[in-house]
């Protein structure tokens, strides 16, 4: 009897092993063919928010002049904004993509979810390169400040990935899901001090920011890439409650909704 | 008595399928309130079915008839609703058969992805890879993008990769169909020497013939039910009078 059950705790064991296996491969997989075929390569991924950089340098550092290096508060924010929008899209599809594996393979459907945010995660950390390069060219110069910036993004992915699985698993009964996220992500952008200080934000109404849970994330990362600082308990705090709470809702509801994902795709 | 590998007690399965049409958001909150979106369909019901250890089995059933459902059910990809299914062994998902290949990796990449989507270790897919580039025959093109493959190419590197697994139930759906005649009469012996090795083989097919040649006992599905279980060359007979 006691052998039976060793037996089957190295089955699971082994199972697992292969989950996490194809999870890492299917991450790389995914970094791999996005810059095959580009002359660019890797620096593709900092496109996007070079572009937004431009945009808000030439229309917005004027109006912004009271802030120091505005090029380097606007990318900070613009860095991570991006991250956001493109993963939560990514993932959104990414059970779909994932659906002639699923249909013939025995494997968790949220394998695809996690094997996305690895590899958004990956292009952020490209991207925080010619971050750095610019930091010292306004001569900002790091220091250990910086290392607040792994938990950070630790928080920021579960915050992201929560708020994906949702969308993941509406996604697979209901396509224009997918659609929807689209047009209120831009939305998203303007309602959220990421080109803006929230002194702009008329005092009576800067309480209404709490309850964005993008505000509190920025806030915090900005705090440790602009002001060279470390947030404060009650920041830390609420980027964490966010967090457990964002995470645990996506998780229930995509364990909810999966049992059909199959007959559904 | 004989050592089951797959046994199938009262199964019952239906699919999820959307009132009208396409599902979407919209649709859904303008129906909100108002009577099911969502309804069962049932594919498979009652499915009673004891597989031995080292036979050929085969199923018939016109399209349509809840074969790939049964296969997915014996695989572990789909749960049923009703009733357990129990399996005994190592499965082989040869009805995943390609299922993953990236057209943008070459295809000693797609070896690695496949294999580890199936299960295998790094080391396992390191000490196989080049009998699997033998068995396909690729070895001048292993380097080159899939999407340039021709898809008998396709169907070989794909085929060949499943090799690499030591399965001890080999599931097959149709797949024999692959490549040239001469990489078809490849497959049906390696097919022959996992039998003769004492590999549980379920067999899945729309043509009588196919399996009068290769099993020792068929089922016949019929409208998500089984029809006939026996000795293949009955069961034949009986899917060949009827339709």
């Amino acid at each position: 009897m006691k052998e039976i059950s060793q037996h089957r705790r190295e089955n699971i064991k082994k199972q697992f092993k292969s989950w996490i296996n194809i999870t890492l491969m299917l991450a790389w997989v995914k970094i791999k063919v996005r810059y095959k075929n580009s002359i660019l390569g890797v620096f593709w991924s900092l496109i996007t928010p070079l572009i937004f950089l431009g945009i808000f340098i030439f229309i917005f550092s004027q109006a912004f002049s009271e802030i120091e290096n505005y090029p380097l508060f606007a990318l900070s924010g613009l860095i991570f904004w991006n991250f956001f929008s493109t993963t939560t899209s990514q993932i959104a599809d990414s059970v779909i993509g994932g659906a002639g594996i699923l249909k013939s393979i025995p494997i968790p459907p949220i394998i695809f979810p996690v094997s996305a945010l690895i590899a958004a995660l990956l292009n952020l950390l490209f991207s925080l390169v010619p971050f750095t390069v610019i930091m010292l060219l306004f001569g900002q110069y790091p220091n250990w400040n910086l290392l607040a910036l792994v938990p950070a993004i630790f928080l920021y992915a579960c915050f992201a990935l929560g708020v994906s699985l949702l969308l993941a698993a509406l996604n697979v009964y209901m396509r224009d899901v997918l659609m929807f996220w689209s047009s209120i992500i831009p939305g998203l952008l303007y309602c959220t001090p990421i080109a803006y200080p929230i002194g702009l934000i008329p005092e009576e109404w800067q309480w209404l920011m709490n309850f964005n849970p993008l505000f509190h994330y920025i806030t915090a990362i900005r705090k440790i890439l602009y002001y060279s600082n470390s947030p404060n308990t009650h920041e830390w705090l609420s980027i964490l409650a966010i967090a457990v709470i964002s995470l645990s809702m996506g998780v229930f509801v995509f364990q909810k909704l999966q049992r059909n994902f199959i007959s559904a795709l | 008595m004989e050592d089951i590998a797959i046994q199938l007690r009262n199964v019952e399965f239906s699919f999820l399928v959307p009132k009208q049409g396409a599902g979407s958001l919209k649709e859904y909150l303008l129906k909100l309130g108002r009577g099911k979106y969502f309804s069962y369909k049932t594919v498979l019901s009652d499915i009673n079915l004891d597989i031995f250890r080292g036979e050929t089995f085969g199923v018939l059933g016109v399209n349509g008839s809840g074969k790939s459902t049964l296969l997915r059910i014996i695989a572990g990809v789909l749960q049923p609703h009703r009733g357990n299914v129990r399996v005994f062994g190592k499965v082989a998902p040869l009805l995943a058969l390609g299922v993953g290949l990236q057209p943008e990796l070459s295809g000693l990449e797609n070896i690695q992805l496949c294999g580890t989507l199936m299960g295998l270790t790094q080391r396992e897919i390191k000490q196989s890879r080049d009998k699997i580039i033998e068995f396909a025959e690729l070895s001048d093109s292993i380097t080159m993008q899939v999407k340039r493959y021709s898809s008998g190419m396709l169907s070989r590197l794909a085929f060949a990769i499943a090799t690499a697994i030591e399965p001890e139930i080999l599931i097959i759906d149709e797949v024999l169909s692959v490549g040239d005649i001469g990489f078809q009469k490849k497959c049906a012996q390696w097919i022959e020497g996992k039998r003769q090795q004492g590999c549980t083989i379920l067999y899945v097919s729309h043509s009588a013939e196919q399996i009068r040649q290769m099993c020792t006992r068929a089922a016949c599905l019929e409208n998500g039910r089984i029809s006939v279980v026996d000795e293949a060359s009955i069961t034949c007979d009986y899917y060949l009078a009827k339709f």
